[in-house]
């Protein structure tokens, strides 16, 4: 992105008819949403030259799990619950640019190779809460569907009405991106996601798609639910 | 005379601009979780728990496009903040910023003086020894915003950082709190400029400025002898009857 004089002035004469005008809770001037977007685009490109599979995130030390504070959303009326009558077993699909596709039990998951993590959930509003989360890592199903050099960009799927978040690549394969179906110790609830979710402090928890269905790779971005509604999309930590 | 460059005139007026907009946006933001405790735990350090910032004085509409403009304005912030004290640095300015020794001394008698207990404005350089303070904390009260700034923004790509500042929770606590110090800070300067010294406002503008009207030589407190001396009051023996030539008010820089 070039960045001239003009722009600057710009960027400035904005801002400050933004702190004149804008204050009391305003969004600011319309005409600023392009510059917006394109700091968001230089800030996508910074948080991915940061970002390193070395990198890990743990729980603080001392820090008691938050258990049922943990809070919980989705963004159906109800709780979704997978109805087995009616829609049959659950199982999770893993397909898009893949060689071969997966189409995988609860029981299939769970004898796949298991990481046990005691993570932050960090939160888009500000608060973390802790716990340990059990599940298959995200990376761990790219090798056994084979990914296609092309696919840049995951959409994680769910039953949660039409809630969806897609990610980088690079994100995805992260060792602490799992596809988790454990909680504390314990099998997930349907406030939780159950019967798997995505769960990963790489991402903040709106990119963190609970109810999974279907991990599909795909080739560009997708957007998501929050994504489409004005949130950052890359929403990396 | 000139007071200050043009490099200080425009980083000083872009950050009023990029602060403003990176406090206002950053009280909406915190007004999405106004805590610091994790839910169903609590926090040690914080009497508000849960209290909203009055919506007035926020920015941003709602969650994320207060985030918009802070991640975007966060680059303008920095970026001005460097060149300004690259520029401090390099043409020396920074001598007339640094605590001196007796500058605790000297800072009393400031206070005396605006207390009416002394009659006579103390001697001083370009700035006096409370503003130093004010000038000097500055930079490194808004180094730790952005430091606590970017250990919340990356918890786990910078975890050496966040970890460095007592982990997530304390680093937004920290970014909060130095927040705080620059708004109050700030608001000491703003209120110092409308009482004693609305001429500094020229020479932030324009970078022009006259010995004859600085506080020194009207011996100016709040809301006391605003107007400079009469021309004929202002003898060469009254203006520098208590001023040595090493500080006297010769310090305004001169530029090419």
């Amino acid at each position: 992105m070039k960045f001239s004089r003009r722009d600057f002035l710009s960027a400035a004469g904005l801002s400050a008819a933004a702190l004149v005008l804008g204050a009391c809770d305003s969004e600011g001037p319309k005409r600023a949403a392009g510059l917006l977007a394109d700091a968001e685009r230089v800030n996508r490109k910074v948080e991915r030259s940061l970002f390193r599979h070395t990198s890990m995130d743990h729980a603080p030390r001392g820090a008691a799990a938050s258990g049922d504070s943990f809070p919980s959303y989705f963004v159906s009326d109800e709780v979704p619950v997978w109805d087995t009558a009616a829609m049959g077993a659950w199982r999770l699909e893993v397909g898009g640019m893949v060689r071969t596709p997966l189409s995988l039990s609860l029981d299939d998951l769970m004898r796949l190779e298991r990481r046990t993590q005691r993570v932050n959930h960090y939160c888009v509003e500000g608060w973390t809460a802790v716990a340990e989360w059990s599940g298959v890592p995200v990376h761990v199903l790219a090798e056994l569907a084979g990914v296609d050099p092309a696919a840049k960009v995951v959409d994680f799927e769910s039953f949660d009405d039409a809630y969806h978040e897609s990610w980088d690549l690079e994100s995805v394969l992260h060792p602490q991106t799992l596809v988790a179906y454990a909680k504390d110790g314990k099998m997930l609830t349907p406030a939780y996601g159950a019967p798997a979710r995505i769960h990963s402090p790489v991402k903040l928890g709106y990119k963190n798609t609970k109810y999974l269905t279907r991990i599909r790779f795909i080739a560009e971005p997708n957007g998501g639910y929050w994504s489409d509604r004005g949130y950052e999309w890359y929403g990396g930590l | 005379m000139r007071r200050h460059h043009w490099i200080v005139r425009l980083t000083h007026w872009v950050n009023v601009i990029a602060l403003g907009v990176m406090i206002t946006s950053g009280l909406r933001i915190f007004n999405a979780y106004p805590g610091f405790a994790r839910p169903g735990g609590t926090f040690c350090c914080y009497p508000f728990e849960g209290k909203a910032i009055p919506a007035i004085v926020t920015f941003g509409g709602w969650l994320a496009g207060a985030r918009h403009w802070h991640f975007a304005m966060m680059w303008l912030l920095v970026a001005n903040g460097l060149l300004y004290l690259g520029y401090v640095y390099l043409r020396g300015g920074w001598r007339d910023l640094v605590p001196r020794r007796g500058d605790v001394r000297d800072v009393w008698a400031m206070v005396r003086f605006y207390l009416f207990l002394e009659r006579e404005h103390p001697r001083q350089g370009k700035h006096n020894a409370m503003q130093r303070g004010a000038y000097f904390a500055m930079p490194w009260i808004a180094a730790l915003t952005v430091m606590s700034g970017l250990a919340i923004w990356k918890p786990v790509q910078l975890a050496p950082l966040t970890d460095a500042l007592g982990g997530y929770q304390w680093a937004r606590y920290w970014h909060f709190c130095s927040m705080l110090a620059l708004v109050v800070l700030a608001a000491g300067h703003v209120f110092m400029v409308v009482s004693v010294d609305p001429w500094s406002l020229r020479s932030m503008i324009t970078g022009g400025w006259s010995e004859r009207f600085s506080p020194e030589v009207r011996n100016a407190r709040p809301f006391v002898n605003l107007w400079p001396r009469a021309a004929t009051m202002a003898a060469p023996s009254a203006v520098t009857g208590n001023a040595t030539p090493d500080h006297a008010p010769s310090a305004p820089e001169t530029h090419p």
